[in-house]
């Protein structure tokens, strides 16, 4: 029996806004507990909802960057249960007419493009924070009421490299639309997987187990791989997958049981009577949209145009702050946009990694390290020089122009001045020329060398051999 | 539906977290024949179950949202000043475990 | 002499504003009379606070009506500093951090705030006897019930304690004890005035609203706390008006309709003939008045949706009394956040207000929700579209607020009322529709008084108060006060 696999994802992104979504309180993370709080927080008698309009542009931003159709009328209703971190004994959610439907993203996999279709997604509020001692738990409501968007996937997905990559597409986008910090150690990005196997060809779902506590990228991998391989291990040895809610273990690398799943629970949803429906008009929604930042695959596409390697592109996308500088840099007039990667990517974030530093943290002029990267890419100073250069503008804060010209390293491109240290070398090397004129190719690299020498290194080297060439013609072929 | 009986009924008050007094469960029993009832005669209504729900007595086209400025929170022993459960600027309960509604 | 509290707003306004008298002077006399509480009116007061604001108002200009105007409010308003149970052991010793936004509306315009009255235990009941702190009995007779939920608000206005008592309207829960009480009991428009601050029962029917003992003051009232409120989304965000100048200027209406159901089943012959000699004499003032045939099927679902639909919501709203944040800490030894919350809970609710959360919550169950929460939200609106019909063509609604002396509390039960009679249940349309729709006193059965109920279309509340003092005019029946308990 061949099994396949069956996948889907949900994903809670907490959204930065200032205040919370029902209520003015400011959201914060790592706050002197229950600091960040109104009366509305702790659900305090007679306190109301009232919507936070950024929350809901975010989720315009989030369903339209997932290719949704986006709801024009907000509803919001309650899901009801008692737990001490839900103080009001509901969430307020979007239950039956969330803000986005049926959209999509596009992976690139090792089996080529995947699509991953997305149910919906909703706005709805987080929950307070839960600190479990030996014998009491504490409660802190700073987190309680801050925003979230949950997006739904369809099972669509097939294995864990798939699981990994959809999370982090949409980790992309969430912070490349700036909606969220999109950390999953801060857990402002959580995800609860579904993991379930099937006969390959079948249609029917399995019994599914659901995942949690993954912080990391790369152990949703880890965690759907072992995930995968346990339940196969169960279904071929004849026995039956339980439903059940399981967490990752990453010390030792597997996922182990939290609880069995008994009879689900009723939420007794129903319409939020403290919010009417919103209806949202095409300004708005339009407004919301049009103000989105480039999401990743417009970046993709761009570097892609531009000459910029999949493995570059790749790399660069990691972070969005070294993107916008990266691409601030391209419209500053970089001209080899490998040699602005290599600066930036190689050599500067390892110098801010061995310091601990990061890019925002430093005052790097981008028209200093275009200058730079321009320099270097017109051959006007060598690579060698260009780290001395690099160097002083990361450790003294100067301007790559100013060192240039300091250290004397600019070569020079004056035809006429190098005009007149090719007739000296010439007139001195005579013999070499002669040899040259018959067929000894090497003797033009001798005699640059010497002009070079000449200028102290400052010679624009193929204007030098242009003019030789000029002068004492090609080299015969033999 | 759900066929009402006792056991539903002390179910339902355990969901809502709490415990009926005695003989309560039965009042609510007997009290259901009559909500039956009158459910029932809801039903009977020509087109009713053709209606869409209200929740809203009207419709309200002009809702503001509110805007994304945070005012400053209250100070944290206000805001635990009504509560008998705490410690230090939290609140205590007795250790959680699980959470059943997952 | 007869008690200052015992008299208008507008008047007492004049007075003050001759300094024929001063704040303090109607502060100290509602105190006294807060202090002798026949009825079991009161829940907490803050006596210290008042004194302290009415000592620093030394003027008060033509154009400040309510400055200077003691008040008391329903115990489920949320006020600042002042424990507020909504008459629920739940939240015994609860003491709010912010003010409704009525009571801070009011606080504004110089009202000075005396104390909270007691209630039907949060809010969920029709008769004034289930508050914590026991029955809340009729100042017109100590055997008979107030009528609730806002119960005593509406005796403490009856005895004359102070000029404006706050409450709440779900159900009928101001213009019934209006009815009782010979008051003027009003609900604004849903949405006209903000729910901010005002504990819910159901949100969906909730309105804050309020018992004066005139038309006029009650239409100074709302000029005083509509309009929009950035906390509560549902607050309408439409102009406000001058409501007084309806009733100053006389700006009513035309035509006034009955439903032909009502009028037939009117079995008191007191009620009934003072009913119809209301509606001649309006007719006789050159009101058209027009028999409307208000299908009976919806009458009578009137009751069940109600039910329904408030204790399901009622439901979901009281789930945040858990005793964790606010109110008594539950006793023994609890071993998990179950345990405390089923201990906080099961000792702080009544026994009726479980089972109506009971049903309730039984209405909301994914498998019953089609069944019965949807199918009362659904027969709402074939409720308020009928009666959105009937405004289509006529102006106001006129009923009888009360068919019967109001009832002996001996002989009350608190079960779901298997044969629920609509006469009963004809106000809840106003709260269905979030029409406007006002109580004022139209006679007596015994010294017992009754009333009539205007209801209009939704925003025109302007328009209902001008209709009711033309009705006031017509009874004579205004600023009535009890003398004394009997």
């Amino acid at each position: 029996m061949e099994l396949e696999p069956v996948i889907g994802i949900e994903i809670h992104v907490e959204l930065k806004t200032k205040s919370k979504m029902f209520s003015s309180a400011p959201t914060s993370f790592g706050q002197s507990p229950n600091s960040m709080t109104v009366p509305f927080d702790l659900a305090f008698p007679g306190t109301m909802p009232v919507v936070n309009k950024e929350a809901v542009r975010f989720g315009i931003k989030v369903c339209k960057a997932l290719n949704m159709k986006i709801n024009k009328t907000l509803y919001f209703d309650r899901k009801n249960y008692f737990y001490p971190d839900l103080p009001k004994g509901y969430q307020i959610t979007q239950q039956f007419d969330p803000i986005g439907k049926d959209g999509y993203v596009l992976l690139e996999t090792e089996n080529g493009e995947r699509k991953i279709t997305i149910e919906q997604a909703h706005l709805e509020e987080d929950t307070a924070k839960q600190l479990h001692l030996n014998d009491i738990s504490l409660i802190d409501f700073n987190r309680c009421g801050t925003p979230l968007i949950e997006i739904v996937s369809n099972p669509d997905m097939r294995s864990g490299e798939e699981a990994m990559k959809y999370v982090e597409a949409i980790r992309e986008i969430v912070t490349f639309l700036e909606v969220s910090d999109g950390k999953m150690e801060n857990g402002s990005l959580r995800c609860d997987i579904n993991i379930s196997l099937r006969e390959k060809g079948s249609n029917k779902f399995g019994v599914k187990t659901e995942c949690k506590n993954l912080n990391t990228i790369s152990n949703i991998k880890a965690a759907v791989d072992y995930e995968i391989k346990r339940q196969t291990e169960i279904i071929l040895s004849g026995g039956k997958v339980e439903q059940e809610t399981r967490r990752y273990d990453e010390t030792n690398k597997k996922t182990v049981l939290m609880r069995k799943k008994t009879n689900a629970i009723d939420y007794k949803y129903f319409r939020e009577p403290n919010i009417i429906p919103i209806d949202l008009s095409d300004d708005f929604i339009n407004d919301a949209i049009y103000s989105m930042n480039k999401l990743p695959y417009e970046y993709k596409k761009e570097f892609k145009k531009e000459g910029l390697s999949n493995y570059e592109i790749e790399v660069l996308l990691k972070d969005l702050y070294t993107v916008n500088y990266f691409s601030d840099c391209v419209l500053l007039g970089v001209k080899n946009l490998s040699t602005l990667w290599n600066l930036l990517l190689v050599e500067i974030l390892g110098y801010l990694n061995k310091n601990e530093l990061a890019l925002k943290d430093i005052n790097l002029s981008k028209e200093s390290l275009v200058y730079l990267a321009n320099a270097l890419s017109d051959n006007k100073i060598n690579s060698k020089q260009g780290k001395i250069v690099l160097e002083k503008m990361l450790k003294e804060n100067k301007d790559s122009k100013e060192i240039i010209k300091e250290l004397n390293l600019e070569q020079v491109s004056d035809k006429s001045f190098i005009e007149d240290l090719v007739n000296q070398v010439l007139e001195n090397n005579k013999q070499v020329v002669a040899d040259y004129q018959k067929g000894k190719d090497h003797g033009l690299g001798y005699l640059v060398g010497q002009v070079m020498k000449l200028s102290q290194g400052k010679a624009n080297p193929k204007l030098a051999k242009d003019i030789i060439i000029s002068k004492i013609g090609e080299c015969p072929k033999k | 539906m759900i066929k009402i009986d006792l056991d539903v009924i002390n179910s339902c008050a355990k969901n809502l977290k709490f415990n009926l007094s005695d003989g309560q469960d039965k009042l609510i029993l007997e009290e259901f024949d009559t909500v039956l009832a009158q459910i029932n005669f809801l039903k009977s209504i020509k087109g009713v179950d053709q209606q869409l729900e209200m929740t809203f007595p009207y419709k309200e086209h002009q809702v503001k949202l509110r805007d994304d400025v945070p005012v400053k929170p209250f100070k944290t022993q206000d805001i635990l000043k009504n509560s008998n459960s705490k410690i230090g600027n939290q609140i205590k309960l007795p250790k959680v475990v699980g959470n059943e509604n997952e | 002499m007869s008690k200052l509290n015992s008299k208008s707003i507008v008047s007492l306004h004049k007075k003050l504003v001759k300094k024929e008298i001063t704040a303090l002077d109607l502060v100290k006399e509602a105190i006294e009379n807060c202090k002798h509480d026949p009825c079991n009116s009161l829940e907490a007061t803050c006596y210290d606070e008042a004194l302290k604001k009415a000592s620093k108002i030394t003027e008060v200009k033509e154009d400040e009506i309510l400055k200077g105007i003691p008040y008391l409010a329903k115990d489920n308003y949320s006020t600042k500093g002042l424990e507020t149970t909504a008459s629920s052991n739940i939240l015994n010793g609860y003491v709010p951090l912010y003010d409704a936004t009525v009571i801070s509306r009011l606080n504004q315009k110089g009202m000075i705030l005396i104390g909270k009255t007691t209630m039907d235990e949060l809010a969920m009941g029709g008769t004034g006897t289930t508050s914590h702190k026991g029955v809340t009995c009729n100042p017109y007779d100590k055997t008979r019930i107030a009528g609730g939920s806002s119960c005593g608000s509406a005796t403490s206005l009856a005895l004359g304690f102070v000029p404006l008592t706050l409450g709440s309207d779900t159900g009928d829960s101001v213009r019934k004890p209006a009815s009782y009480n010979s008051l003027v009991g009003f609900k604004p428009t849903w949405g006209r005035v903000s729910r901010y601050g005002l504990f819910p029962f159901a949100p969906s029917l909730d309105c804050p609203a309020y018992f004066t003992r005139n038309v006029l003051d009650s239409a100074y009232i709302l000029s005083a706390i509509s309009g929009h409120d950035s906390k509560d989304m549902s607050s309408s965000t439409r102009k406000k008006d001058n409501y007084e100048k309806y009733v100053k200027e006389n700006r009513t209406l035309n035509k006034v309709g009955y439903f032909k159901a009502v009028k037939d089943n009117i079995k008191n012959p007191i009620i009934k003939a003072k009913y119809e000699e209301l509606l001649s004499k309006l007719e006789e003032k050159g009101y058209e008045i027009i028999e409307y045939d208000y299908p009976l099927e919806l009458l009578n679902a009137l009751y069940p949706t109600y039910m329904i639909i408030s204790c399901a919501e009622a439901t979901s709203n009281n789930a945040n009394l858990d005793g964790i944040r606010f109110g008594p800490k539950p006793d023994g030894d609890l071993k998990t956040y179950s345990d405390y919350m089923i201990e906080a809970r099961t000792k702080g609710f009544s026994d009726l207000i479980k089972r109506r959360f009971v049903i309730g919550s039984f209405s909301l169950l994914s498998e019953n929700m089609s069944e019965m929460f949807s199918r009362a939200q659904k027969a709402r609106r074939l409720i308020v579209d009928n009666l959105n019909l009937f405004f289509d063509s006529i102006d106001y609604l006129l009923v009888p607020a009360s068919y019967d002396k109001p009832k002996k509390i001996s002989e009350l039960s608190t079960s779901w009322s298997t044969k629920p009679d609509y006469l009963d249940n004809i106000m809840t349309l106003g709260n269905f529709g979030g029409n406007p729709s006002l109580t004022l006193p139209l006679g007596y059965l015994d010294n017992l008084p009754f009333g009539v109920n205007i209801t209009g279309r939704i925003f025109e509340d302007g328009y209902v108060f001008a209709l009711a003092s033309e009705i006031e005019k017509i009874t004579g029946l205004k600023d009535i006060v009890v003398k004394e308990a009997k």
